[in-house]
């Protein structure tokens, strides 16, 4: 999710002005190379679960058809934690060599990670043009590619097919566009006789500001300048979309007032009819629902589809010993070579990184064994990535705080987006003008 | 004369035996009061263990149901298996002993000179002590990392018992502990010949059980819980404790596994509810009796 970016800005300050040698950058490294040429490989990963299980699994893979290379896994924590590791680890010099994060790119600036470009340079048997562009840009910072894509979600529409029959609505055929969404949440929402609502017809996760963004891109608002020196969403098309969620919530009624928290919950529990989340959540959600679950891709405004990718990606860190570099990159190669890819694709929510996977026969079964992967990957062809810039952190907790104030009614949407432009603006000016060492 | 002291009996026992029952209607309702307290606050532990018997699905039925339909004992199996929980138990188990261990010495000889030594400058360190409680741990996260950085103690069970051998607060309970045990009581023994430690040994020691206790299940209880320092400090899964262990059932951006998670919730919280229950007895003496004595 990628609200976890949030703690990473808070992180990053607390231990760049508390660790005083922060600056020094590691060159030393984690893993070693025995008398043999044998190496032996760090792997910090972030994601628990049934996504940690299969990381696992590609762990092993990896380390039986490389019998010279052994990668030690170990999980970390959340992309939060595993952050805050890895920045403390840059201060204690115990950096891992491969990390897989949230993220990643903001890590560039730590002078810490190796660019790919260094090793794309001298190894021509990987073809970076294979990978969806999208991808490429939400691993890019300031104009360099600091990490490659691993695990990749976009947003997508889950629905509760029985409540949609209950409803009279087509279970087969879920809404297009956001003003059949409306139309759908309406019909979906259920008033007690004292006009209590007892089902809801739409809400989204707590990553508020990742559906928003969606809407935004869709309406042809822009999220960041071209420079990532203002923030651009008080214009006009941005603030239509939030007048439309405010609509949702006080006008229509067929959104809870804030109450992302419990959006899932609600939904598992069979009293919410629509949920916006991540494509990463699917599995679970499935193997939790009592109900038959259907999904849909992210609605159109306007019939545009834009869908901004979230998830993690793999740096790779400084390290002394030219083997270890060459052995991490193998091992990054292979974690997110086409193989991989499909495998993660099929034990997990995550969509392939690949621009004609959706022509892969492997990919094709995934989605026969299991339809509802179908609207997941059929996103691919529209993601895109909200530009990466230092202070996304701050934007994604701005918009959060700009959703509330108009939900609860304390800001008309023009002014809550003025203010968040306001002080992430700011911030971009106070905390993140000087170049980084 | 007879039948008047006959009739003021009679009196004196209806009257008792009024009060008798005000007073167990008093107790009664008290008696319900503090049921229905403890329900509460037993309630989380209930939902816990109910949760961690339920099967995916039924984690977020509506209405929740009380009772399982289908008791999953395989939640238990599962979540065993998930992780390397034996070793997180060790490595939990030797760090909050050794620290609780560690704590109530460090703590037993700070406290016994601020009570009962004289030497200059004492006031002031213990107020130079005593400040450091308002330090919240996260500001001195990143210097306690360097130092294990230096000492080179990362991933060590050093590094995660080490920094918490001392503790002020618990300096500052055991001195007012201490202190109100009578000065006469140290004059008597040091007359019959008893040294300082033995007096702290045998006699000082003793009498401040309960608040031994208490600080004991702090220091346990602390440490049995923290997630933050293990998290930040080890990197292999081998020195790993077990509230890392528990975050493996937490999948950051798919769905939790409730069932399971609960299970092990539960299993690493027994052995705190284990120790409480050893000291409990100690405990609450100590929690009466600090409200109660002038210090």
């Amino acid at each position: 999710m990628k609200k976890s970016i949030l703690v990473l800005v808070i992180t990053v300050l607390l231990l760049s002005a508390c660790g005083g040698g922060g600056s020094e950058t590691s060159s030393g490294g984690g893993g070693s190379v025995d008398a043999d040429g044998n190496v032996t490989l760090d792997f910090w990963y972030a994601l628990g679960g049934d996504s940690g299980k299969a990381i696992e699994e590609l762990v092993n893979q990896f380390n039986a058809s490389h019998p010279n290379i052994k990668v030690v896994g170990t999980y970390q924590g959340n992309y939060t934690t595993a952050m805050a590791k890895v920045y403390s680890a840059i201060t204690g010099n115990t950096l891992p060599n491969v990390a897989q994060l949230g993220a990643a790119p903001l890590l560039g600036s730590s002078g810490a990670v190796l660019p790919v470009k260094d090793f794309l340079a001298t190894d021509s048997s990987f073809d970076l043009e294979k990978i969806h562009p999208a991808f490429l840009q939400y691993n890019t910072a300031a104009g360099e590619l600091w990490s490659l894509p691993f695990n990749n979600s976009v947003p997508i529409l889950l629905y509760n097919k029985d409540l949609f029959v209950a409803a009279g609505l087509d279970p087969e055929d879920p809404p297009e566009d956001i003003d059949e969404l409306l139309e759908y949440a309406k019909a979906l929402t259920i008033k007690d006789n004292n006009g209590i609502v007892t089902q809801y017809g739409l809400n989204t996760k707590d990553d508020t500001h990742w559906y928003l963004s969606t809407l935004f891109l869709e309406n042809g608002a822009q999220i960041v300048s071209e420079d990532e020196s203002e923030m651009l969403y008080n214009s006009p098309e941005a603030v239509a979309m939030l007048q439309t969620w405010s609509d949702w919530v006080n006008v229509d009624q067929v959104m809870p007032r804030n109450q992302h928290a419990e959006a899932q919950s609600d939904f598992l529990a069979g009293k919410l009819g629509m949920l916006m989340g991540s494509t990463s959540g699917v599995s679970g959600i499935q193997k939790d629902a009592a109900f038959r679950v259907g999904s849909a891709m992210f609605p159109m405004v306007n019939g545009v589809r834009k869908v901004p990718v979230g998830g993690g990606s793999l740096v790779l860190f400084k390290n002394e010993n030219e083997q270890i570099r060459n052995a991490s990159w193998e091992f990054v190669k292979f974690m997110i070579s086409e193989q991989s890819s499909i495998y993660l694709t099929s034990k997990t929510g995550y969509i392939p990184i690949y621009k004609d996977a959706l022509n892969w026969p492997e990919i094709e079964s995934i989605i026969e064994d299991n339809p509802l992967r179908l609207a997941a990957i059929n996103s691919l062809p529209y993601a895109v990535a909200i530009p990466v810039f230092s202070a996304l952190g701050n934007s994604d907790l701005a918009l959060q705080n700009a959703i509330e104030k108009v939900e609860l009614g304390s800001a008309d949407p023009q002014t809550a987006l003025d203010e968040a432009k306001t002080s992430v603006d700011h911030a971009i000016k106070t905390q993140f003008s000087t170049p980084s060492p | 004369m007879s039948s008047l002291t006959m009739a003021d009996a009679a009196l004196k026992r209806k009257r008792v035996a009024r009060k008798r029952l005000v007073n167990g209607a008093q107790n009664g309702v008290w008696f319900l009061v503090v049921c229905a307290l403890a329900f509460a606050v037993m309630l989380p532990f209930i939902w816990m263990i109910v949760t961690s018997l339920k099967s995916p699905t039924e984690v977020f039925a509506y209405p929740p149901t009380w009772i399982p339909k289908e008791f999953q004992w395989s939640n238990y199996v599962e979540m065993w298996n998930e992780a390397p929980f034996g070793r997180y138990f060790m490595n939990s188990a030797i760090v909050a002993i050794c620290v609780t261990v560690g704590q109530l010495t460090s703590c037993v000889l700070a406290a016994f000179a601020f009570a009962r030594m004289e030497f200059k400058g004492k006031n002031v360190m213990f107020m130079i002590f005593l400040s450091t409680t308002m330090i919240s741990s996260q500001v001195t996260l990143v210097p306690t990392y360097l130092i294990m950085r230096t000492l080179n103690w990362i991933d060590s069970y050093q590094a995660l018992i080490v920094p918490f051998l001392a503790n002020a607060f618990g300096v500052f309970m055991l001195r007012q502990s201490f202190r109100t045990i009578p000065k006469e009581l140290e004059e008597a023994a040091k007359l019959d010949g008893c040294s300082r430690f033995r007096f702290l040994w045998q006699i000082l020691i003793p009498l401040s059980k309960p608040i031994l206790a208490s600080q004991a299940l702090f220091a346990f209880m602390g440490n049995w819980n923290s997630y933050q320092w293990p998290l930040i400090i080890t990197n292999q899964d081998s020195m790993r404790t077990l509230q890392i262990g528990l975050r493996y059932f937490v999948s950051g951006e798919g769905s939790t596994q409730w069932g399971i998670y609960m299970a092990a919730a539960l299993v690493v919280t027994l052995p705190v509810i284990v120790v409480y229950f050893l000291v409990q007895k100690t405990f609450v003496e100590s929690m009466a009796s600090t409200g109660l004595k002038d210090i």
